[in-house]
C-alpha cells in the first residue's frame, strides 16, 4: 500500500521463518477499504441516532422534544438498534480482512508506528465492547457493574473519535483501496506493501493472482447475504409486517399483553397492590390543585389516538389508545400548553418513576386508560399511564399517581 | 490530502479524549477497571481465538476441498458464521424474562437451524448450477477440459 509515493525496494525486511504468513488472495486493501467505508457509515448512523436517543432523556430547556412526526423516535431508534446489530458481523469481516496487519513485520518501526498501532487497538477494543454491550442490553443482559447508559454514551465518543483518527492515518491507503478495482488490489499480507516484492503493484502491470475459489466480490456478496439475513430476521420487532419472519427477533410485539410488549412489569416495579387498589386517586398539583377518583377518570377517558410505543431497546409497535388529553388535566389545574408538567408513578424506586412533559408534547400527550380496545393491563400501567408521540417508551410513565403542573 | 489527514486526526483525538475523560470522571474506579478488562478481553478474544480459528478453517479448506466446490463451502461458512454469532446470545438468554415482556421467547436454536438449512440449500443449488454450467460448456466445446476451475 503506497504510504509513500516512491516504494523503497531496499533490502526486504523479511520476518523469521516461524512468523505467521498470510497468503489468501481474498485479502486486499481494495476489499478492506470497501468494507471499511460501509462500517464507517454504520458507526456514523449509530452515533447520530444514539445522540438523538440521548436527547430524549436530556433535552435542552430551550428546545424541548418535538411531538411530530409521531414516529420520529420509532424510526431513529429502530435504525440505531438494527444498524448496531448488523455492524457486529460487518466488523468481524472487516477485522478478518486486516488480520495480517497484527503480524506486521517489523512489529514496530518507529514511535509514530507504535502510536498508530495503539490507536488501532483502542479502536478495536472500544468498537467490540460498544457493539457487544449494546446487543446484550437489548437482551436485558447486564453482566457488568457499570451503568450501561453512561458507558454506552461516553464509549461512543471514543469509538467515533478513534474511527476519525483511523481514517486520518489510513487516508492514503483508503484512497488507493477505493480507486483500485476490487479484483486488482494488492494482496494484503503481514508485509507492508513497500517491502513485499510479490505485491501486485510492485510487479508492474501483471494481472493480479486469480482467486482459486471464492472471489473478493463473492466474499462481499456472501457477507452481505449473511448480514442481510440477520437484519431481515430481526427487524420484525420494529417493522411490524416483518414480525412473522423474525427468526432472530429479540421481541415479538404481538405476543405482549394487549399485543404490546412490556419492559418493566408491575411485579418488577412492586406496584401490584397500589395500582389495583379501588381507592386509587390521581393527585393534580398546580395553581388549582385537585384529585380525581378511578370513577371520574373512567368517565373523562373518551379521547382516542393511534400512537406507537417505541423502546430504547429497538422494538416498537403502533397501538390504539383511549384516555384523557394531558392538556385537559393541566388546564383544569390552572396551567396551559406552556406549562412544565411532571408525571409521577406509584413506583417507589427506579430512575424512570417520573418524567417531564414539556413544550409541544404537553398538547399531544394522552393519559391513557385503554390500550387496543381493552382496559389497560396492569403491566401496561393500570389504572393510568402516559403516552405521547415521538417519545422514548421508558419516558411514558406507567401507574400514574400524581401530575405536577408549574 | 495532508490537510484532511490532520483535520480528521485532530478531530478524532479530541472526540476520543472527550469520551475517555467522561468515562474516567463518570464511572466508579472499580467498574472502570472491569471496563478496561472487557476492552483488553475483547481484543484478546478476537485476535487470539475468533480470528485464528477462522484463518485455520480457511487454511484447512484450501488443503482439503478442490476449488470449484470450495467456493460454495466458503460461501456457506461465511453466511452461517455471521448469522450464528448473532444467534448464540439469543439461544443462551432464551426464556430468562417475564412472559409479558414478549422478549426472548422463541426457539432460537431451531430458528438458527432453519436459517443454516436455507444457506446450505442455496449453496448446494449454486454448486449444482456451476457443475451443470461446466458440463454444458464441455459439451459445446466438444472437449473434456471445458472447465478450468476443476
Amino acid at each position: 500500500m503506497p504510504e509513500s509515493a516512491t516504494p523503497t525496494p531496499s533490502p526486504p525486511r523479511r520476518p523469521p521463518a516461524w512468523w505467521p504468513h498470510f497468503s489468501s488472495p481474498l485479502r486486499s486493501t481494495a476489499l478492506t477499504a470497501r468494507i471499511g467505508r460501509l462500517l464507517g457509515i454504520c458507526f456514523s448512523i449509530c452515533f447520530v441516532t444514539g445522540l438523538l436517543s440521548r436527547y430524549q432523556q436530556h433535552p435542552w430547556a430551550w428546545l424541548p422534544e418535538p411531538a411530530s412526526p409521531v414516529w420520529g423516535y420509532r424510526v431513529t431508534q429502530g435504525i440505531h438498534v438494527a444498524t448496531g446489530t448488523a455492524t457486529i458481523p460487518l466488523l468481524l469481516v472487516k477485522l478478518w480482512s486486516v488480520y495480517p496487519n497484527l503480524f506486521r513485520w517489523p512489529t514496530i518501526r518507529s514511535l509514530k508506528h507504535a502510536a498508530e498501532r495503539f490507536s488501532v487497538s483502542v479502536l478495536v477494543a472500544a468498537s467490540i465492547v460498544q457493539l457487544v454491550t449494546g446487543f446484550l442490553n437489548i437482551l436485558n443482559w447486564y453482566p457488568w457493574p457499570w451503568s450501561f447508559v453512561s458507558v454506552h454514551n461516553f464509549l461512543a465518543y471514543v469509538v467515533i473519535g478513534s474511527i476519525l483518527l483511523h481514517i486520518g492515518i489510513k487516508l492514503p491507503d483508503i484512497k488507493y483501496g477505493l480507486q483500485a478495482k476490487l479484483g486488482d488490489g494488492d494482496v494484503l499480507t503481514e508485509l507492508p506493501w513497500q517491502d513485499n516484492p510479490d505485491a501486485h503493484s510492485n510487479a508492474g502491470t501483471l494481472p493480479p493472482p486469480p482467486a482459486a475459489a471464492l472471489t473478493r466480490r463473492g466474499l462481499l456478496i456472501t457477507s452481505g447475504l449473511g448480514i442481510g439475513a440477520v437484519v431481515a430476521t430481526s427487524i420484525g420487532q420494529t417493522v411490524t409486517p416483518l414480525e412473522p419472519i423474525g427468526l432472530l427477533a429479540v421481541r415479538q410485539p404481538s405476543k405482549g399483553p394487549q399485543r404490546v410488549p412490556v419492559n418493566r412489569t408491575a411485579d418488577q416495579a412492586k406496584v401490584i397492590a397500589a395500582a389495583s387498589a379501588a381507592d386509587w386517586t390521581l393527585t393534580v398539583d398546580g395553581p388549582r390543585p385537585y384529585t380525581l377518583t378511578l370513577d371520574q377518570i373512567e368517565k373523562l377517558a373518551t379521547t382516542q389516538d393511534h400512537l406507537p410505543i417505541n423502546c430504547v431497546e429497538g422494538w416498537s409497535v403502533g397501538a390504539q389508545w383511549r384516555g384523557i388529553p394531558l392538556l385537559e388535566i393541566v388546564t383544569r389545574a390552572g396551567g396551559d400548553s406552556d406549562s412544565h408538567v411532571r408525571v409521577r408513578s406509584l413506583e417507589k424506586d427506579g430512575a424512570y418513576n417520573n418524567s417531564a412533559v414539556e413544550g409541544p408534547q404537553v398538547g399531544r400527550a394522552l393519559l391513557a386508560t385503554h390500550l387496543n380496545g381493552e382496559r389497560l393491563d396492569i403491566d401496561h400501567g393500570y389504572p393510568l399511564r402516559l403516552i405521547a408521540p415521538d417519545r422514548a417508551g421508558v419516558l411514558n410513565t406507567k401507574w400514574l399517581t400524581k401530575i405536577e403542573v408549574s | 490530502m495532508r490537510t484532511w489527514r490532520i483535520i480528521l486526526s485532530v478531530a478524532g483525538i479530541v472526540l476520543a479524549v472527550f469520551g475517555a475523560v467522561g468515562l474516567i470522571a463518570g464511572v466508579p474506579i472499580g467498574a472502570l477497571a472491569i471496563l478496561a478488562l472487557w476492552m483488553i478481553g475483547a481484543v484478546v478474544i478476537h485476535d487470539g481465538i475468533i480470528a485464528p480459528v477462522t484463518v485455520t478453517i480457511g487454511w484447512a479448506l484450501t488443503r482439503t476441498i478442490p476449488p470449484r466446490a470450495r467456493r460454495y463451502v466458503q460461501a456457506f461458512l461465511i453466511g452461517a458464521g455471521l448469522v450464528t454469532i448473532i444467534a448464540m446470545p439469543l439461544i443462551l438468554r432464551r426464556n430468562t424474562q417475564p412472559a409479558s415482556k414478549a422478549i426472548l421467547q422463541q426457539n432460537y436454536a431451531g430458528n438458527l437451524t432453519v436459517l443454516l438449512g436455507i444457506f446450505a440449500g442455496l449453496s448446494l443449488l449454486a454448486y449444482a448450477a456451476h457443475i451443470a454450467h461446466d458440463q454444458h460448456a464441455r459439451t459445446i466445446n466438444g472437449t473434456s477440459s471445458g472447465s478450468q476451475s476443476g
